[in-house]
């Protein structure tokens, strides 16, 4: 296996079970690779697993069948909650379309949350925290609720929060989708400087505006991958 | 890290401030309504063995019928005490009284108390000790003399403080019915208190005097016997029933003229009442429970699928399993925690409160304190705990979904 490859999913599948215990089959084989250093989009129509196949990679949730490496280690066969939660921890950032923060804590609070159970203290992840918001032009806003910030303020308080444990990888599940154009571009800016310092973002989006920052374009259908390298025109 | 998740739980309370008051207030009516539900309940037991504590067991009361016809024709005397003396064999001694109430003062005291006219011997039979002074002599009881001994609340009740050392007011006269009465003898407290037999609040006077010269026609004739033990109170029953129906003159078919009460019966019975009482305020804190735990239950499942959605986000940032848990039974013990020392601290407000007002008598209780405390436990950990070890079983993606 390449140095530089860090992520390799081998004809992965995920089926969801209704109530009524009837299959629901969403992936159907997924083969795919992912270098350290790449901005990877991942498109597709409505309904084709998009968002499953991101959240299988980022261990939110576990495959039905087929093989996930996360830098050579084979952790598809992981079901500990503790060694899962440190992959989470450590390894992956994520970015929702709904933001998923927690609205009764500030900024600051919001930020710093993944370096409490990084078991890091109160004050070294308090600097940080402020030092990632200031990143994000959020430096004069940091004791603000979620509900006193902007939509892309609080898209932004996310990103910073997927940041700050330092991790390889940013998933990103449309993370533009409730933005307005400029707010999106942005984020994609953040995306791009966090790709610059040879980390990885997998991105989910709908939109060609964010998908022309990627370096490809992997496109989903019908639980299978159709392309793994389409290209925008990135200078428009 | 254990000190960061307490920390967490604490932010997690202040800033759910409706939900926090709102659950912790199910906790706190829970806890204080157990309680004071319980100190009734004590109360009521204790307030029984208090009147009867010093009810001798052997004791056997005879009196006349009251009731339209049977007054007048109550035929029960002094004479019968001796028939019944020399004749029965399971009853150690008796002695009359009568009994009355009479209005007594004391410089600009006055108060109505229940007068008891006996000989010396009651006193004995009663179990009733002499804190200062002395008894009635023959001469006194022979010659109506005006003499009195009085209760250990009189102390109170006219010196306005029961701990007005007895020997100081011997020698004193009171005014009793008009008449100037020259205090002997003050009683020890006995702590009999029962309607029957107030002996605290009573005042004594030779039989004579308060049968002519007191109490008059109020007087009412009450034969005191003791049975020899404990265990021939019922068979004494029966002979002193058959002796007065004897010394009577009563035919075959006609009804007893008098009544027999035993001291062990009464004590029964007023017991019984106490359990049943219990009884009944045990199903009401039941009830209280139940219901202050829906509403707890309501407060929480109101808020799950939010919660739900919170475990959801401290998944995806890397908090494991156990982290959420601890973060959420903190949550839950500091909820009930705060919420059962409110409650003791309410409950055990309005214990003197009620006691305060007349007729309450309510002890507060270990018990009731333990059982509020256990049912704030349960109650704060199972609500608050139990959702969230649900929603901690989720894969994260289940979690953030909320439900
Ligand atoms: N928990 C679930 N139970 C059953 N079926 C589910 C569940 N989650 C998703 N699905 C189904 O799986 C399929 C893929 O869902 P997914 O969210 O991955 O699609 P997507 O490509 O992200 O779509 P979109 O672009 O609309 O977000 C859908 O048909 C959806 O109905
Ligand atoms: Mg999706």
């Amino acid at each position: 296996m390449p140095k530089d490859l860090l992520i390799k999913l081998e004809g992965v599948k995920k089926s969801y079970f209704l109530a009524n215990g009837e299959e629901i089959p969403v992936l159907k084989g997924i083969d795919l690779e992912v270098k350290k250093g790449e901005f990877v989009a991942l498109m597709g129509e409505s309904g084709g697993g998009k968002s499953t196949l991101l959240n299988i990679i980022g261990c939110l949730h576990p495959l039905s069948a087929g093989k996930y490496f996360l830098e050579g280690r084979d952790i598809g066969v992981l079901r500990d909650d503790s060694a899962l939660a440190f992959i989470r921890n450590k390894k992956m950032g994520f970015v929702f379309q709904s933001f998923n923060l927690l609205s009764r804590l500030s900024a600051l609070k919001n930020v710093s949350l993944p370096a409490v159970y990084a078991g890091i203290t109160k004050k070294e992840r308090e600097a940080k925290a402020e030092k990632l918001l200031a990143g994000v032009n959020l430096g004069d806003r940091i004791l603000h609720k979620p509900t006193e910030l902007s939509g892309g303020q609080q898209q932004r308080v996310a990103i910073a929060r997927a940041l700050m444990n330092d991790p390889e990888i940013i998933l990103a599940d449309e993370p533009t989708g409730a933005l307005d154009s400029q707010s999106g571009e942005e984020i994609m800016k953040i995306f791009c400087d966090f790709k610059k310092r040879n980390k990885t973002v997998i991105m989910v989006t709908h939109t060609p505006s964010a998908a022309k920052y990627a370096d490809r374009i992997i496109f989903l259908r019908d639980g299978k991958v159709i392309s793994h390298d389409y290209k925008l025109n990135s200078t428009k | 890290m254990k000190f960061e998740i307490l920390y967490m739980a604490f932010e997690a309370l202040i800033s759910n401030k409706l939900r926090t008051f709102l659950s912790m207030l199910g906790v706190i009516i829970g806890v204080s309504t157990v309680i004071v539900v319980v100190g009734i309940g004590s109360g009521a037991q204790k307030k029984v063995d208090d009147q009867y504590k010093n009810l001798n067991v052997t004791t056997i009361l005879a009196m006349g019928n009251r009731g339209k016809d049977s007054s007048s024709s109550s035929k029960i005397s002094e004479e019968d005490v001796a028939y019944v003396l020399e004749n029965a064999s399971f009853v150690a001694t008796g002695a009359a009284i009568v009994e009355g109430s009479l209005s007594v003062a004391y410089g600009s005291t006055s108060s109505s108390l229940p007068a008891i006219g006996t000989d010396p011997g009651y006193l004995d039979i009663a179990n009733l000790e002499l804190s200062a002074g002395r008894s009635f002599t023959e001469d006194e009881l022979t010659g109506k003399a005006k003499v009195a001994i009085i209760g250990y609340s009189s102390l109170e009740t006219f010196w306005g403080d029961e701990t007005t050392d007895p020997e100081s007011v011997l020698g004193e006269y009171l005014t009793v019915a008009n008449k100037k009465v020259e205090i002997i003898g003050v009683l020890e407290e006995n702590g009999t208190s029962s309607s029957m037999l107030n002996y605290d609040g009573s005042i004594f006077v030779p039989f004579t005097t308060a049968e002519k010269t007191l109490l008059g026609s109020n007087a009412r004739l009450m034969l005191n016997f003791l049975a020899k033990d404990a265990e021939s109170v019922s068979v004494a029953m029966v002979e002193i029933e058959a002796l007065l129906r004897k010394n009577h003159k009563l035919k075959d078919g006609k009804e007893n003229d008098f009544r027999l009460m035993d001291a062990g019966s009464m004590v029964e019975s007023a017991s019984a009442t106490a359990t049943t009482m219990a009884i009944l305020l045990t199903s009401v804190a039941t009830i209280v429970l139940i219901v202050s735990g829906i509403g707890i239950m309501n407060v929480m499942f109101v808020t799950v699928s939010e919660r739900t959605k919170e475990i959801g986000i401290i998944k995806a940032v890397g908090g494991e399993q156990k982290d959420i848990l601890s973060q959420f039974l903190l949550e839950a013990v500091i909820l009930s925690g705060i919420g059962g020392i409110i409650g003791v601290v309410i409950g055990e407000t309005i214990i003197p409160f009620l006691n305060s007002l007349e007729d309450w008598y309510v002890v507060a209780s270990v018990t009731g304190v333990a059982i509020a405390f256990s049912f704030s436990a349960l109650v704060g950990i199972f609500f608050g705990f139990y959702p969230a070890l649900q929603a901690s079983r989720l894969d994260p993606v289940d979690a953030l979904r909320g439900e």
